[in-house]
């Protein structure tokens, strides 16, 4: 089994004018899909990212700060779950029909490992 | 802002969230968010109200995929929005530099009480302003739907079969009515709180109505109308000032209609009538509890349409079939119901139940008497009521003549579905 990271793009502004049992019903979905997950012993952990952020360059006296990303709200980096598969190819299937993918896009990328 | 120790998230690993998420959480608690916030910045900024509710719905659904659903939710809900309606007020302050009587607002802002009885009290207030008798009666209802039962503008446009737009247009007028009329959120006082009651009754009822009458699983928004309509009710029910037995006899009404629903569809979602339903798939919690609030509403000297509709839908619900049912005395029934609000539907219900006594002729006399009412002319129960005493008395031809009638005038799939259905009988006779 490996590690992969699925990044969460876009933050789901685009439900900002769904009636409240729409929205109820998108995050049910979503509860479904981690539950799923974690039933099968396959979460390892989950967190939402905050919009703003900062940016950090240069050394020493160079260093800058600045705030942001200020990428476009569609690719905003809304969250991560960190998850366990054996494959690319079975994270594909954990993937399929995820409500994310109704407003957003989805990466995966795999932890390197060490061993 | 200390309310991250609130939205802190729930470790993933934790047992079901899914089981968390009440039915309806989402949709109530905006309806009582938006009631708490609105009752406290006053009803000229219930827009902003509902700006900062939809926002806190919305924070929801971009933090619970990945923290999880917090140990409270609707706690949770209403903190977020609590802050958001402050940030708004501030951004408003920025804008025009002034607080309109709402200065200091942010310390004396209603604490999170999410109890029950708290949240009931604002729901009411938020109704009797939603149902203020200057109001329009179309706006009267899409407000209700809107601000206390926390239904989107399409879902209420998809129930009443209207455009969004007009559904819009409809709420935006009846705010604007409401800014300019000062029209408070409150609970009316004791010298004019009967008429304003009987205005909240009679648009929950048409709610009811709304919901009951196309019930047939293809519309799930409208059937939702009736569990909103009970809902809203029973708050009016159990509020000390509210508390009357026409409004236990409205309740009764409604959980007796409502304990029928299970029955009216077959398995195909095709509408049985109440001679083929099958009786074991009535709700009997329901009319265990509409009886009880019938037995509330006997109380004092008030005879409304509400008691007579309640003490008719009772006779059938206790009824084990239809040839044990008492249909003299609903006949009697409906005489004291037309006696309190003659109506050509009235008469018409009063003709079904004649038919059962007195056989299908007296039936068809009487509705030839109502036949020719205006009101009556797009009704399509008329022709169908008349179709079914025709087939009953024999006579094919001419039932399927009413059928053919009926299937002109408008109604839903599954009625429709029920109509080309019995026309279909006539032809095998």
């Amino acid at each position: 089994m490996a590690k992969f990271l699925v990044l969460a793009r876009g933050t789901g502004t685009a439900y900002a004018n769904r009636s409240p049992q729409e929205m109820q019903q998108v995050v049910q979905r979503y509860m479904a899909w981690t539950a799923g997950l974690r039933d099968a012993g396959r979460m390892i952990h989950a967190e939402r990212l905050q919009s703003d952020g900062r940016v950090v360059r240069g050394t020493g006296a160079k260093m800058a700060v600045t705030d942001g990303p200020f990428a476009e709200s569609k690719e905003i980096l809304g969250g991560f779950w960190l998850l366990e598969a054996a494959s690319y190819e079975e994270v594909q299937g954990f993937l399929k029909d995820h409500p994310h993918l109704d407003v957003g896009s989805l990466e995966v990328r795999q932890i390197h490992d060490m061993g | 802002m200390k309310f991250h120790e609130v939205v802190r998230a729930q470790d993933p690993a934790a047992p079901s969230e899914v089981e968390a998420l009440v039915e309806h959480l989402f949709r109530h608690s905006a309806g009582q968010m938006v009631s708490r916030l609105a009752r406290w910045l006053g009803s000229a900024r219930l827009d902003l109200a509902e700006e900062a509710v939809q926002d806190a719905l919305v924070r929801a659904l971009q933090t619970w995929p990945f923290g999880g659903v917090p140990a409270e939710p609707r706690a949770w809900l209403f903190q977020v929005a609590k802050h958001r309606a402050l940030d708004l007020i501030r951004r408003d302050v920025a804008l025009r530099g002034k607080l309109d009587g709402l200065d200091g607002a942010a310390d004396h802002f209603p604490e999170a009480d999410v109890r029950d009885a708290a949240l009931d009290d604002d729901e009411l207030a938020m109704m009797f302003m939603c149902c203020h008798p200057s109001l329009p009666h179309a706006g009267r209802i899409a407000l209700t739907l809107k601000t206390v039962g926390g239904f989107g503008v399409g879902e209420i446009a998809a129930a009443f079969l209207a455009e969004p737009d007009a559904i819009a247009q409809r709420l935006v007028r009846a705010k604007r009515q409401i800014r300019e009329q000062e029209i408070a959120i409150e609970i009316p006082r004791p010298d004019e709180l009967g008429a304003r009651l009987e205005s909240v009754r009679d648009v929950l009822y048409l709610l009811f109505n709304e919901g009951y009458a196309a019930h047939g699983g293809e519309n799930l928004v409208r059937a939702e109308l009736c569990g909103e309509a009970i809902r809203l009710a029973g708050i009016l029910s159990r509020n000390p000032a509210t508390d009357v037995p026409a409004v236990h006899a409205l309740l009764a009404l409604m959980l007796l209609q409502a304990s029928r629903l299970p029955a009216r569809v077959d398995d195909a979602g095709d509408l049985l009538l109440l001679s083929e339903q099958d009786r074991a798939r009535w709700d009997h919690g329901l009319i265990a509890e509409g009886l009880s609030h019938l037995e509330l509403a006997a109380s004092g000297n008030e005879v409304t349409a509400y008691h007579v509709e309640a003490a008719i839908a009772a006779a059938h619900a206790v009824a084990h079939d239809q040839a044990s049912t008492d249909w003299t005395g609903i006949v009697r029934l409906y005489d004291d119901l037309l006696a309190l609000k003659p109506s050509p539907v009235v008469e018409l219900n009063r003709a079904i139940a004649l038919a059962m006594t007195d056989g299908p002729g007296a039936g068809i006399a009487a509705i030839a008497r109502i036949e020719a009412d205006p009101t009556l002319a797009r009704y399509y129960l008329l022709p169908a009521a008349l179709g079914g005493l025709w087939l009953e008395a024999g006579d094919a031809g001419r039932a399927a003549v009413c059928y053919r009638e009926a299937l002109t005038r408008p109604c839903s799939a599954p009625e429709r579905r029920f109509l080309e259905k019995q026309l279909a009988r006539c032809g095998r006779r």
